[in-house]
């Protein structure tokens, strides 16, 4: 009688495990049991919105933490091969419980750990080094989603993956393949990071907030991506109106070198700080957000493009797409001028070229 | 601070001056809110990602002598800046960077290797802190320090003195964070939110800290009075293990990951916002303690202390029994055994 977890206990309906210590005072009830009784009789609903991060380096944890710190979540789930790291970082998240509002946290090496999550971030696989570009990462990164994504979906067959690895537009493109998920629920974080901090320097020219600073970058995350200059607008009002020379080599203020900036953005944090963590994390955050609260937000992330823009290949780049909690349920149709949708293509076909030697 | 090298007149010229016509000719207006973190290590980072995103300043401000990292670290917060509400990120090696400051927050300093004790680290952190703490106060001189670096009452005591400020704006974070893994870990045991379980832990910030059982309820119910041995070694439930756990738990996670800093992030953060929002809460952090419970030195122990824009405005008289006095008063020698020693504050 002693060993039975007290909720078994309490369904006895004859007598309660306090009657019974009436009729028998010699045994004792223990703090816990004096203090709170157990009244449902059903199983626990469990949790309703759960978020998986694979991968506890340094984009994983800021990832997490920011997930944390803005309440998305009622159960999260850390995974990685480095056990002792996993256990270290998944103590340390639960020891600031108190500050928090995500019950739940929880670390395992084994997926199972992972189990009916709604969305689940990948940033597992190896980072860039300084002065590596994103492409060279690919094979590396490839082996370890053979083994990632399956467990992945074993364990969370309706969830939305969302890649951050490096090079995530060919990473997502891997995801998919090896997940055979549908479309709309795999979602490469793209440039959603590279439109944050083209709206951050965009703010620091004009003196405004950022939110307030509307630019959108698309295309390949990274080297390649495309600034969309004809729609970068303060209130409606298009900037590229007032300087019909923007973004071009003639244009006297250099706006050109605002996406430079963006570009070499990453390679300068890595240079001075070994690793970037901070803004993905807070982009990755700001995405789960869109998905979990179902808000049907539009966000620039990678989608598959075939068939748009002119691209032919079986690829995924980054367009305005709406996120809600199915996923990525549609893509906004950009106006883009023949060179912008001559770049895409071209990346389209980078891309293609490195995704087809690829063995999955 | 621009990062683009134009000169501002080639900018102004077309499309801000098209687009934004000013109306307010003044000078910007200084911040209201503006937050300082010394050292950008993990710790100091943390706690800057954790005020952040809690939207709880208008300026942040970092500062180390690593100008490289201390960039980098500026930088990947700027990027992140439109999910932010705080709209000016600065950084330098000057401190002049920190000027107007309602907070002060230290995590400079050596870190704990495995295995070392807090109080191993003293003179290596005193030499840090006489570099940082007039800097602070030349440029902040009417902030709130709170001082995280190890050992933390040692070195808030050594914050106090080289600052000059007044006993009420200098807080080690002390055993907020024990308090809090406390309350995490008695709260797991009874299936319950850390938030509903109320729990003190005082005195020293680690090995010796003292777990008030005498005070620890959830729903206002006393579980010393629902278990009288509880805390004790004759308790057959061990819940004494539970605190143990507390003291081992920064080793071990240290042991695991090699430092740790979420949790003194987040613990932070709910300081900074008891202050820069005038709440007068009442948290467990280090404090001034001379005079209290018998204690003659001038030492700094972590009480249940009222925070506010003030910094400390009040302390709560807390009944604590003579065993855990005597614990008090323990620390108190062995802190001012070691605060007697320390050169050139």
């Amino acid at each position: 009688m002693l060993c039975r977890p007290d909720r078994l206990i309490s369904e006895t309906s004859r007598f309660s495990l306090r009657g019974l210590r009436r009729l028998q005072p010699s045994l004792k009830m223990s703090t816990k049991e004096k203090l709170i009784g157990h009244v449902m009789k059903e199983e626990p609903v469990g949790s309703r919105n759960k978020v998986t991060v694979v991968g506890v380096g340094m984009v994983g944890m800021a990832s997490a933490i920011s997930v944390l710190l803005k309440d998305l979540c009622d159960e999260l789930a850390l995974v990685d091969v480095m056990e002792d790291k996993l256990k270290g970082e998944v103590m340390d998240l639960q020891h600031g419980s108190l500050f928090l509002k995500t019950h739940k946290i929880v670390a395992d090496k084994d997926y199972s750990v992972t189990a009916n999550s709604k969305v689940v971030v990948v940033t597992a696989g190896a980072r860039q080094q300084e002065g590596e570009s994103r492409l060279n990462l690919v094979q590396r990164n490839v082996n370890i989603f053979k083994f990632i994504i399956p467990n992945i979906v074993k364990y969370s067959p309706n969830c939305i993956l969302m890649v951050v690895s490096n090079p995530v537009d060919i990473l997502t493109y891997v995801a998919w393949k090896l997940s055979g998920f549908p479309r709309h629920r795999v979602i490469g974080s793209g440039t959603n990071l590279d439109s944050a901090r083209f709206r951050h320097l965009m703010g620091e020219k004009l003196h405004l907030h950022p939110s307030s600073c509307h630019g959108w970058i698309i295309g390949e995350h990274g080297d390649s991506s495309v600034p969309v200059w004809s729609g970068v607008n303060v209130a409606g009002v298009s900037l590229q109106g007032l300087n019909p020379q923007m973004g071009s080599e003639g244009d006297s203020e250099n706006w050109k070198a605002v996406h430079k900036m963006v570009v070499d953005g990453a390679y300068e944090v890595i240079k001075l700080k070994g690793y970037t963590s901070w803004a993905i994390g807070m982009s990755v955050a700001d995405l789960v957000e869109s998905i979990i609260k179902n808000l049907h937000k539009v966000h620039p992330v990678s989608t598959l493009v075939q068939g748009m823009h002119g691209v032919k290949d079986e690829v995924f780049l980054s367009i305005p797409c709406v996120l809600g909690n199915s996923g990525l349920t549609d893509v906004i149709h950009m106006t883009l001028k023949p060179d912008e949708e001559k770049q895409l293509v071209k990346s389209a076909e980078t891309l293609w070229g490195v995704q087809k030697e690829l063995t999955l | 601070m621009s990062l683009l090298c134009l000169p501002a007149a080639v900018i102004m010229s077309s499309v801000l001056q098209k687009l934004i016509s000013p109306l307010a000719s003044s000078p910007a207006e200084p911040p209201r809110n503006k937050v300082t973190v010394v050292g950008v290590g993990q710790v100091g980072m943390a706690c800057a990602i954790s005020i952040l995103l809690r939207d709880l300043c208008d300026e942040l401000a970092l500062v180390d002598v690593m100008e490289d990292r201390l960039k980098g670290e500026m930088m990947d917060l700027q990027h992140g800046s439109l999910f932010l509400k705080t709209s000016k990120i600065v950084a330098d090696k000057d401190y002049a960077v920190t000027a107007n400051s309602r907070l002060v927050v230290v995590t400079a300093g050596v870190r704990q290797q495995e295995g070392e004790s807090r109080l191993n680290l003293v003179q290596r952190n005193v030499n840090v802190f006489k570099a940082i703490v007039p800097q602070i106060v030349k440029y902040s001189p009417n902030c709130t320090i709170i001082v995280v670096s190890n050992p933390v009452d040692v070195l808030t005591y050594v914050t106090w003195k080289l600052s000059g400020l007044p006993k009420h704006r200098v807080i080690g974070s002390g055993t907020n964070l024990d308090s809090a893994r406390f309350r995490y870990m008695m709260a797991e045991r009874l299936g319950i939110h850390a938030s509903s379980f109320n729990g003190w832990v005082l005195g020293e910030h680690g090995d010796t800290s003292v777990p008030v059982w005498s005070g620890a309820n959830v729903a206002g119910v006393n579980l010393q009075k629902l278990n009288p041995d509880i805390g004790t070694d004759g308790d057959k439930e061990q819940w004494k293990a539970t605190h143990k756990a507390v003291v081992d738990s920064a080793y071990e996670v240290i042991k695991l990951k090699g430092y740790t800093n979420w949790a003194i992030g987040l613990s932070v953060a709910d300081l900074t916002e008891s202050i820069v929002k005038n709440m007068s809460r009442v948290h467990p952090v280090s404090t001034m303690v001379k005079d209290m419970y018998g204690i003659g030195e001038e030492v700094f122990l972590s009480l249940p202390c009222v925070l506010n824009s003030s910094g400390v405005s009040s302390v709560v008289n807390m009944t604590l029994t003579d065993g855990e006095v005597g614990q008090l008063k323990k620390s108190a020698d062995t802190l001012w055994g070691i605060q007697k020693d320390l050169k050139d504050i």
